[in-house]
């Protein structure tokens, strides 16, 4: 376990960093949020809004007006955040062996290749989930000053709970990368373009009925916040679909890496 | 002309320091050695040259022009070979050497034939795919295909083998006989002393010495080995004898003084074996790396 | 500039370049493929949209957007591309000057005789090279898609030429503001990770910023000073905050400059 401790010590000033935005963000967001708090006009026009125009600006019955609707918004933002930082930790950290070659080090000591693995997953996780308590710490800090509900509360932890299988997904996936690209850079590269395409393909499934099927292919879309806070229930093939990314990510990991060439 | 001038070069890194008040000249056609432990301030002096990094104070001419104002300048003409070589991802190596050659007015391609040549060195191979040695050589190659008229070398042999070492060696002296500057940087004090005329060693940034390499022999001591039946009761309490050493009918001893002294106490007894060298570089430096 | 770093250069991005040239044409081409099938829908949308108060709109970035317009509705698209290209375009500025240190080849180049200004400029020009190459694709891409799938409806030429120039500014920004960014880091461990923390940061800013109807965001970042709905709905550029962009890239030049020329470049050990 010291390569886990090591791990954590390695990493503390980006995760220092992705908080510091974290923590902005929330702010900003909440201080601006008076605005919108029991705006009777909004409220007016909510409530005479066609469902298509609801959908197509991805409202979905939020009520922006309260606390508790403005942070289902928040909601997409966080999940990019969380994303990034997540993915590109679990890639990086598995790559920077082989790109600040330290290979010859760490991978000659008397440890099989999978407990590094393990190890490193592990230091990742923990960096995710400490970042995932400051958001929503933040959160609590920020919604101090409105008016909020019990609902407000659980909402809360349902979003906190999906933003962390989110933030698995996407570290199972850079953990993968880093582990089955022989060439390191090809790593980042490609967790790049698995996040842009992610994102993208989201909005995408957002703008129209016929395009539902795509949210199949991203995790973006595997967690609706309506739903989330209306019905209190996760979709189940979202559920299975994210358990299965990180299922295969994590085995073709280790299988791949226990393989390899390593090379300076 | 003196092809390196320093004067007063000093470098801090933030606090740290580099190197500090450096001053010293090496004349053309020279091979000077430059010597040091580690953290000494080689490398910090050697870059400072190349201007790849800046000098607190102080100043470096080579060619008679300044390092930093004229740099791209100079360059043309100074041929270096680190002692780790680096390259770039997926070239050949006679890719790397063609985009090396392109920087240098003159042409280079005939020189870099027949260097590989000489060196054994594969050209079509890739890079990635090659020992540390053979990146050397081609290190080796690169730096020395526009026959520049001065040439820095940083250890330049670790990771060669010996056959290469010595193919290494006859390169810098052909190089030395056509006219060339050599600045030689290394840690293995029997190259230096094979190749160098004049040496200076430095220590925690500052110059230690400066000598030529044969007086510093000479002013040294001789080590001898004397084997003979009764050599226990050799009178060798004498003034300059030092580190004596008696083993098994065998006496080792270091003497510096008029060596008739000796010879005299030697040929008064009947030896078996006699043995009288001059010590190494190793063994006169030793205590600089102490 | 030296044709020999500049080529040496190209070939390093070359695959890069052709990789977001495919991605790109391949998300104009299935975007706009939807087109038609959206239009008549969007024609209700936005008599809906009419009735509503401005700052709701603005919230939700729909501010004069008609999607049943061929540019409202291409203009999501772009956006798109635009994310894209500044990713593209920040991870070729990261990488610029610091792959010679992280690599270390820098040994290498930079004891060749050859300043550090020609070396910059070598390598910035190539960088932009390969960019408006991409930049290329996405123009030629976006005429040939729109053709293709506008079922003659019309659109405005001129509003679709300045959003394509805004590409231009936009990956100079991206670029040279990334340039000297990594040169004011001691080392650029992850090249991508930059890229996209810049990009998508500069994209959050906007977003949110538009949310919160906040004016304040709109000077920090470019993807505000070159907004597709904007420009689509007022027909031009709004100046003052393109030379806000303009000045950034100016001043991301000379610092960089300034700042390579003078940078000490460290040993392996």
């Amino acid at each position: 376990m010291n390569i886990y401790l090591r791990e954590l010590k390695a990493n503390v000033k980006s995760l220092l960093i992705w908080s510091g935005a974290v923590v902005l963000f929330v702010l900003v967001g909440f201080s601006k949020f008076s605005a919108y708090e029991g705006n009777p006009e909004l409220l007016a026009i909510f409530d005479s809004m066609p469902p298509a125009l609801i959908s197509a600006m991805e409202l979905r019955a939020f009520n922006l007006t309260t606390v508790t609707g403005f942070l289902g918004l928040m909601f997409t933002y966080f999940s990019l955040m969380l994303a990034i930082a997540a993915g590109t930790w679990g890639a990086d950290i598995i790559v920077k062996e082989e790109r600040d070659r330290t290979v010859e080090f760490a991978l000659t000591l008397p440890v099989t290749r999978a407990r590094l693995i393990t190890a490193k997953a592990l230091a990742a996780t923990t960096n995710s989930f400490i970042l995932l308590l400051v958001t929503w710490a933040s959160v609590l800090v920020g919604s101090m000053s409105y008016q909020t509900t019990p609902e407000f509360y659980q909402f809360l932890v349902y979003i906190m709970i999906a933003l962390f299988i989110l933030q698995l997904i996407f570290l199972s996936i850079g953990i993968f990368l880093g582990c089955a690209m022989k060439h390191y850079k090809k790593a980042s590269s490609i967790m790049m373009f698995v996040l842009l395409q992610a994102y993208i393909v989201s909005m995408l499934a957002g703008l129209d009925q016929r395009l539902e099927f795509l949210r199949f292919i991203t995790p973006f879309k595997y967690f609706n916040p309506a739903r989330l806070l209306h019905e209190s229930k996760f979709d189940p093939t979202s559920l299975l679909l994210a358990a299965a990314i990180i299922v295969v990510c994590l085995a073709g990991a280790y299988f791949t890496y226990q393989r390899r060439d390593l090379y300076l | 002309m003196n092809i390196i001038e320093v004067e007063q070069l000093t470098k801090f890194y933030g606090k740290a320091r580099g190197i500090v008040d450096v001053s010293f000249s090496v004349g053309e056609g020279e091979i000077f050695g430059f010597i040091g432990p580690n953290g000494a301030g080689k490398s910090t002096t050697i870059r400072l040259f190349l201007s790849l990094i800046y000098p607190t104070t102080g100043k470096a001419r080579i060619f008679g022009k300044d390092c930093i104002a004229f740099g791209p300048e100079i360059r043309q003409e100074i041929g270096y070979l680190p002692s780790e070589v680096f390259y770039y991802e997926g070239m050949k190596v006679i890719d790397l050497l063609k985009y090396s050659g392109s920087f240098y007015k003159k042409e280079t391609t005939q020189r870099m034939y027949e260097l590989a040549e000489i060196m054994e060195l594969d050209l079509k191979r890739r890079i990635d795919d090659l020992s540390y040695g053979n990146k050397k050589k081609v290190g080796i190659v690169q730096g020395l295909l526009h026959q520049p008229r001065l040439i820095i070398l940083d250890e330049p042999t670790s990771g060669l083998d010996p056959l290469m070492q010595q193919k290494f060696f006859n390169l810098i002296r052909d190089e030395n006989k056509r006219g060339a500057t050599v600045f030689f940087s290394s840690h293995i004090l029997g190259e230096v002393q094979k190749m160098c005329s004049r040496v200076a060693v430095i220590k925690e940034g500052s110059i230690h010495k400066i000598e030529d390499i044969k007086t510093m022999r000479n002013e040294q001591y001789k080590k001898i080995m004397v084997s003979a039946q009764n050599v226990d009761q050799f009178a060798l309490n004498l003034d300059g004898v030092t580190n004596v050493e008696r083993d098994n009918g065998t006496v080792r001893f270091f003497f510096k003084g008029d060596i008739n002294q000796i010879t005299r106490i030697i040929s008064a007894h009947n030896v078996t074996d006699l043995t009288i060298e001059e010590p190494t570089l190793e063994e006169i430096f030793i205590h600089y790396y102490e | 500039m030296k044709m020999n770093i500049f080529l040496h250069e190209i070939r390093r991005h070359k695959q890069s370049i052709l990789t977001w040239s495919i991605s790109l044409i391949l998300l104009l081409f299935v975007f706009m493929a939807m087109f038609n099938s959206f239009a008549s829908e969007a024609e209700v949308l936005n008599q809906t949209l009419a009735q509503m108060p401005k700052e709701l709109l603005t919230a939700f970035g729909l501010d004069g957007v008609d999607m049943s317009t061929v540019l409202g509705f291409f203009s999501f698209v772009f956006l798109f591309c635009q994310i894209c290209l500044a990713v593209q375009a920040a991870s070729y500025g990261f990488g610029l000057v610091s792959v010679e240190e992280t690599d270390l080849t820098a040994d290498f180049l930079l004891a060749k005789p050859i300043g550090r200004g020609q070396i910059l400029t070598s390598k910035f020009l190539a960088a932009f090279t390969g960019l408006t190459l991409t930049n290329a694709v996405v123009w030629i891409g976006s005429f040939v898609v729109i053709e293709l799938f506008r079922d003659s409806r019309p659109y405005e030429t001129n509003t679709l030429l300045l959003l394509l120039i805004s590409l231009f500014f936009l990956q100079l920004f991206f670029l040279s503001f990334a340039i000297l960014l990594s040169l004011l880091m001691k080392r650029v461990r992850s090249v991508n990770t930059a890229a996209m923390a810049l990009a998508f940061g500069m994209y959050a800013l906007s977003a949110f910023g538009g949310m919160l109807g906040d004016e304040t965001f709109d000077l920090l970042t470019p993807f505000k000073h070159f907004d597709p709905n904007t420009i689509i709905s007022q027909q031009a550029y709004e100046l003052p905050l393109v030379m806000i962009s303009v000045v950034i890239i100016l001043l991301s030049v000379a610092g960089s400059y300034w700042l390579y020329l003078k940078r000490d470049i460290h040993s392996v050990n």
